[in-house]
């Protein structure tokens, strides 16, 4: 299968040689990675003791974490998914990264939840005994179904691009490379055939994802949401973690994109205009989630139940920096930023992208941690380290683990495919794109 | 260029690793806390329990593994034998030849618990000494209440002295933990009745097991006596008749309709997706043979 020289020359290099610099960042990560492993054996030795999780917090850092990277896989599905369905002209040169934001985030964030789990020899339970009544039950069910669909979705979206790969002769990569392209490849070469039943199989299952990224995060949320606790009892928390996700998502996208467009040195092809128009979607997006945060909180605030007056009251004071942060900041400096065309350069839209990335993530905590905080029976003869939850460093390095191994998942990745799908981009509208 | 890059990656896998081994440095070393109980039960078997632990942020946590040693100091010492701590810091001895220890002057036990200590936990040790007592229970009938008599005595020079003035405690087991009878006082005959409720649910038919005990009692420590009597309520576990709902084993049934339904249909449509790789591949493998 042949594909323009010019876009195998531009698209390519980075699979043929690796720069001293992916070396260096690459050993970064692993360090990061390994000191993480180290927590984890403490944590494994000594029990959840060595946690900030006690009696009354017993959802700390991992399960905020978890409820991050399942959210980026989420939105990663839901963006890819759209953008492949309305064959969104600017979509090409980013869908593979949405794509991969998809897949390695649900990898990832499940052991957040193996990490937080107290009786780990006990998982089996939930596969040998489920109760399908559970929210427990429905997210098992959810993530296996999801990370299979968007294994089945990436995989589709790769075999033209490992077809390609495969036959181009100037390649000069190593020789399992090779032996993967034609393996993974199936042998397809584009006859009219195989593009259709590859281009049906891949809307059918761009149609699937859209549904299973709405449902299985909404499993996620009504794990929160079913609960009696103030704070998560919230008939909306369904479509609000959806939204927030897809605002998570698409800030990490554009990160991505800035980070590879440097690194790559991939300029000609993600130019300001998908900054652009990733940003206006940022902000859209933003607007929505706005939306939501302020008529969850103003009806929990209106409606005056006791534990609800005693949480709020809770986020405007000992939470008040980070809920501003959150639900403020995070979301208005977006929007601003991208709203008036003068702001809009790629550098401040990375910027806005980034702070929408942290304040969603501190949002998480927000909504975890100070509902654990208000019990609504105190415990006898208490301790205030069984009411306040203060993560320790082996939480934070679990979670500067998860980074690591996400950014190293991504940095491999692109070792093998071209993190700009050259299948998508020679396209009718290629032109288009390259203008 | 490589030999430069693996020196850099050498020097930073040094230094992670020097900067993890710092993490074990510094260790203060632990004052730990020694506790040595004694225990009589039931079938007239006579324990020692010692629990070592340290206190970590007002939290009591135990030392496992360690060695033991447990002594009598009347007439002399003697090592009585050693044991290992277990994962919650406890080490049990049972004194299998009681009857042949050295007895102090007041006609006692003198017992006492050694921990040797190590490079990082200090030396312990912990003394107990121990008066026997015979406590005796009878389950009575008497004008159809049911009653506990309750009688405790020691020995000394062969003549039973009443124990006078101590509280028994009564307990029934339940679930999760002992439930509390009642409080008997002995009087100076050694002597006390208790009242036993009626209305304490038992087995199938109706049995309890009656527990009464002198508890960490100064002088006498540990002392139990259990004995099963049919004096509870019969119990009937009969198992509520089946119903779907939210709480019970079988879910409901729009639930388990509207699950396989949407996992029929995702799953379905993953079924398509994979046929059709197959079919990609068969239709390249057609290709090839028509070209061949």
């Amino acid at each position: 299968m042949q594909a323009d020289k010019k876009l195998l020359k531009d698209l390519t290099p980075e699979l043929e040689s690796t720069g001293t610099g992916w070396y260096i960042t690459f050993t970064i990560f692993l360090g990061l990675f390994i000191v993480g492993i180290y927590g984890l054996v403490q944590q494994i030795d000594k029990g959840h003791i060595v946690t900030g999780m006690r009696d009354n917090v017993v959802w700390g850092f991992y399960i905020v974490n978890f409820i991050f990277f399942m959210g980026l896989s989420y939105s990663g599905a839901l963006i890819s998914g759209v953008l492949h369905l309305f064959h969104t002209g600017w979509r090409k040169p980013i869908i593979r990264m949405a794509e991969l934001i998809t897949v390695i985030s649900l990898v990832i964030g499940p052991f957040f939840i193996f990490f937080c789990i107290g009786r780990l020899d006990r998982l089996y339970f939930l596969f040998t005994h489920p109760r399908i009544q559970s929210p427990i039950t429905w997210d098992v069910i959810a993530i296996c179904t999801d990370l299979i669909g968007c294994f089945i979705y990436l995989y589709l979206s790769f075999i033209e691009d490992f077809a390609i790969l495969r036959d181009y002769d100037e390649l000069n990569v190593a020789p399992w490379k090779k032996k993967l392209y034609k393996i993974l490849s199936l042998g397809y070469d584009g006859s009219p055939i195989q593009a259709k039943l590859l281009a049906n199989a891949r809307t059918i299952m761009a149609t699937m994802i859209i549904a299973i990224a709405i449902i299985v995060y909404s499993v996620l949320a009504w794990i929160f949401g079913v609960t009696l606790q103030p704070g998560w009892h919230s008939t909306i928390f369904g479509p609000y973690f959806v939204i927030a996700a897809v605002f998570s998502g698409t800030g990490l996208l554009i990160i991505l994109m800035w980070i590879f467009r440097k690194v790559y040195h991939l300029e000609e092809y993600i130019t300001q205009r998908h900054f652009i128009n990733v940003g206006v979607l940022l902000t859209v997006i933003a607007a929505f989630y706005g939306y939501f945060t302020f008529s969850d909180y103003l009806t929990k605030w209106y409606g005056s139940i006791k534990m609800d007056s005693i949480l709020i009251d809770k986020l405007f004071s000992e939470y008040y920096s980070l809920f501003i942060f959150a639900n403020y900041i995070g979301i208005l400096l977006p929007g601003i930023i991208i709203a008036f065309p003068r702001f809009r350069t790629i550098r401040n839209i990375t910027v806005a992208a980034v702070i929408a990335l942290l304040a969603l993530w501190v949002n998480r905590y927000i909504i975890v941690i100070p509902t654990l905080e208000t019990p609504f029976l105190p415990i006898q003869d208490t301790r205030p380290d069984w009411i306040k939850y203060s993560p320790t460093w082996i939480e934070w390095s679990l979670t500067f683990a998860g980074v690591s191994i996400f950014a190293m998942l991504f940095m491999l990745v692109s070792k093998i495919a071209p993190i700009i799908s050259i299948s998508e981009m020679q396209e009718k509208d290629k032109d288009e794109i390259l203008k | 260029m490589k030999t430069r890059l693996s020196t850099t990656i050498f020097s930073l896998s040094f230094f992670l690793m020097f900067s993890l081994s710092l993490f074990s440095q510094g260790k203060s070393v632990i004052s730990p806390y020694i506790q040595l109980q004694y225990f009589k039960n039931s079938d007239n078997s006579h324990l020692l329990k010692t629990t070592l632990t340290y206190s970590l942020n007002r939290m009591e946590i135990p030392l496992q593994g360690m060695e033991i040693s447990f002594f009598s100091e009347a007439g002399g010492k003697k090592l009585l034998g050693k044991t290992l701590t277990d994962k919650i810091g406890v080490a049990l001895l049972e004194l299998k030849e009681i009857n042949n220890l050295s007895l102090t002057e007041e006609g006692g036990w003198s017992f006492s618990t050694e921990f040797k200590g190590n490079d990082t936990i200090e030396a312990g040790s912990s003394e107990l000494s121990i008066k026997d007592v015979k406590l005796e229970m009878a389950l009575l009938e008497v004008d159809s209440i049911r009653t506990i008599s309750l009688k405790a005595f020691t020995t000394e020079n062969k003549k039973e002295i009443p124990v006078s003035g101590e509280v028994v405690m009564v307990y029934v087991p339940r679930m999760f933990s002992l439930l509390s009878v009642g409080e008997a006082s002995l009087d100076e005959n050694g002597s006390a009745l208790l009242e036993f409720p009626a209305d304490i649910p038992g087995d199938k038919e109706g049995n309890l097991t009656i527990i009464s005990r002198f508890e960490e009692h100064p002088s006498f420590g540990n002392v139990e006596l259990r004995e099963t009597k049919q004096w509870g309520l019969p119990s009937t576990n009969s198992a509520p008749v089946a119903h779907r709902a939210l709480w019970t084993k079988t879910a409901p049934r729009w639930m388990i309709i509207t699950l396989s339904v949407l996992l029929t249909g995702v799953w379905g449509h993953y079924l398509f997706a994979v046929i059709s790789l197959i079919r990609i591949k068969r239709e390249s493998n057609k290709q090839k043979k028509m070209k061949s």
